[in-house]
């Protein structure tokens, strides 16, 4: 530490960082996280908000462009957590892929979902699968939803005002019963029954508010979330492929389907036509 | 971008003694879909077709201007206008708003009335046209449209093979582009009959 104590070097650059010591890992989760990927490759000596603000500023030539094209959707009902999603992805007007997985598997019993930056979301949600799992094997328990979101939460805080783009809907099941929580990069953390969240959103609440009942049987939901992803990407230029849905339950999440949603058009068509 | 505030797609192909015009049908205010019925080709003649895309205002006033001039094209020379001769009259149009200009990119296809020789053009914006001898494309997803067309396009096709290959190629290409399709409408002119054909496409 001699040489770097010669040369000036300070050992981290983040903001309200609680660490005292160089290279120790710490005990708590949150230090541990931040602490373990500040390998991240930054200039020398210069603060990363001021630096980082041209990617971020929508009059810059260098401003980095997320897509929120998206439709996400989760909400709670008696027997768990309902999660769908549709899977494009746009670059301005061009479609760049149908076939996204914008659903990430944090853990067997916990889900997020992906919106904004894609980088963002799936590198801090595996950083949070790492500390869920830390957690475990320190605790002899499983981390509650509550705790999972609380921790994504604030690892981005810190990362507040440097240009991630990431609104997640963080799913589990704990103690309390089925979990839900919005976490975006602006450092929001929010408990409710349903969310949505992407271009498309506006649509699917339309669809999800008028079919929502907390007691709705499991296939009831699982059509209810089905139909609400399919009116976005009906409606919603930047939504669209394929709606993959997740069921929530006491035992972990279950894949429930993946259905085209050009399948679901004619299928409703055909629906209001017998009517 | 104002070309891309509605979101268009047409292609126009020549085949044996036929020619076919295709379009989306998708009327949207930027990621907004609002119609999927929207009409962009609009008959001017009984074996000639203009497709419009663009910023949906100016297809309709350019349809509407267009079928005014032609009317009195019709009455004046007591005939029906020639392919080529419409060509003109468009490009007359669009440049006489040079510095202020409709965002309109017509494809006009159509055969000749007395020799009944297939005819396709289309345009830019200022009215500059362009005539080739097999395909043209216009609208947001024009290079999805390019790459589409040079696979599947090959000379003389009769007119179920040419409704194969304009069906595929727009399909496929609004499927690449966030604000084209919602369907497609094909129109297939021969000599003696044109066939109109709706396309069940993808509806995201």
């Amino acid at each position: 530490m001699a040489l770097a104590d010669v040369c000036g070097l300070k050992t981290n650059q983040l903001k309200n960082s609680f660490l005292s010591d160089f290279g120790g890992s710490s005990t708590h989760l949150l230090d541990d996280a931040l602490t373990s990927t500040t390998n991240f490759t930054v200039p020398y000596g210069i603060d990363p908000v001021e630096s980082l603000k041209e990617f971020t500023n929508p009059k810059s030539d260098v401003k980095i462009h997320f897509d929120h094209g998206t439709t996400t959707l989760a909400f709670k009902f008696q027997h768990g957590v309902i999660v769908a999603v549709d899977s494009r992805a746009t670059a301005g007007p061009s479609i760049e892929s149908q076939t996204v997985k914008k659903v990430i598997e944090i853990n067997p019993y916990l889900l997020g979902t992906m919106a904004g930056g894609a980088a963002d979301c799936a590198y801090w949600e595996r950083v949070l699968a790492r500390q869920c799992r830390i957690y475990e094997l320190r605790n002899k328990e499983r981390i509650s939803v509550a705790a999972a979101s609380k921790l994504l939460a604030n690892i981005v805080y810190n990362y507040k005002g440097m240009g991630l783009s990431m609104g997640t809907m963080i799913c589990g099941w704990d103690k309390r019963g089925p979990g839900l929580y919005y976490v975006d990069s602006d450092g929001e953390r929010m408990s409710n029954n349903i969310y949505s969240v992407g271009s498309g959103s506006v649509y699917a609440y339309g669809v999800l508010d008028s079919g929502y009942r907390y007691d709705l049987s499991v296939e009831e939901a699982i059509d209810l979330g089905r139909r609400s992803i399919y009116h976005a990407t009906h409606r919603d230029a930047y939504s669209g492929g394929v709606v993959n849905l997740y069921h929530m339950k006491e035992s972990g999440w279950e894949f429930i389907s993946q259905t085209d949603v050009f399948d679901l058009h004619y299928q409703y068509k055909a629906e209001k036509e017998k009517k | 971008s104002i070309l891309e505030y509605n979101g268009a797609a047409i292609i126009a192909m020549k085949g044996r003694d036929c020619v076919a015009i295709a379009s989306d049908r998708r009327f949207g205010i930027q990621a907004q879909t609002v119609s999927t019925n929207f009409q962009k080709i609009f008959e001017m003649g009984p074996r000639l077709y203009i497709g419009l895309p663009g910023l949906a205002t100016d297809v309709q006033t350019v349809h509407q201007r267009l079928q005014f001039r032609l009317n009195l094209y019709e009455l004046r020379e007591n005939r029906r206008i020639k392919p080529k001769t419409f060509l003109s009259m468009v490009s007359n149009l669009l440049y006489e708003r040079r510095f202020g200009p409709y965002f309109v990119e017509p494809v006009i296809a159509g055969l000749d009335p007395k020799t009944f020789e297939p005819f396709i053009a289309s345009m830019d914006l200022i009215g500059c046209p362009m005539v080739t001898d097999d395909f043209v494309v216009s609208g947001t997803c024009s290079e999805q449209m390019y790459g589409m067309c040079e696979s599947v396009w090959e000379p003389n096709m009769d007119p179920q093979e040419l409704f194969e290959s304009i069906s595929q190629a727009l399909l496929n290409a609004v499927d690449r582009d966030a604000v084209s399709g919602w369907g497609g409408i094909v129109h297939i002119i021969e000599k003696d009959q044109v066939t109109t054909t709706e396309l069940k496409g993808r509806m995201d």
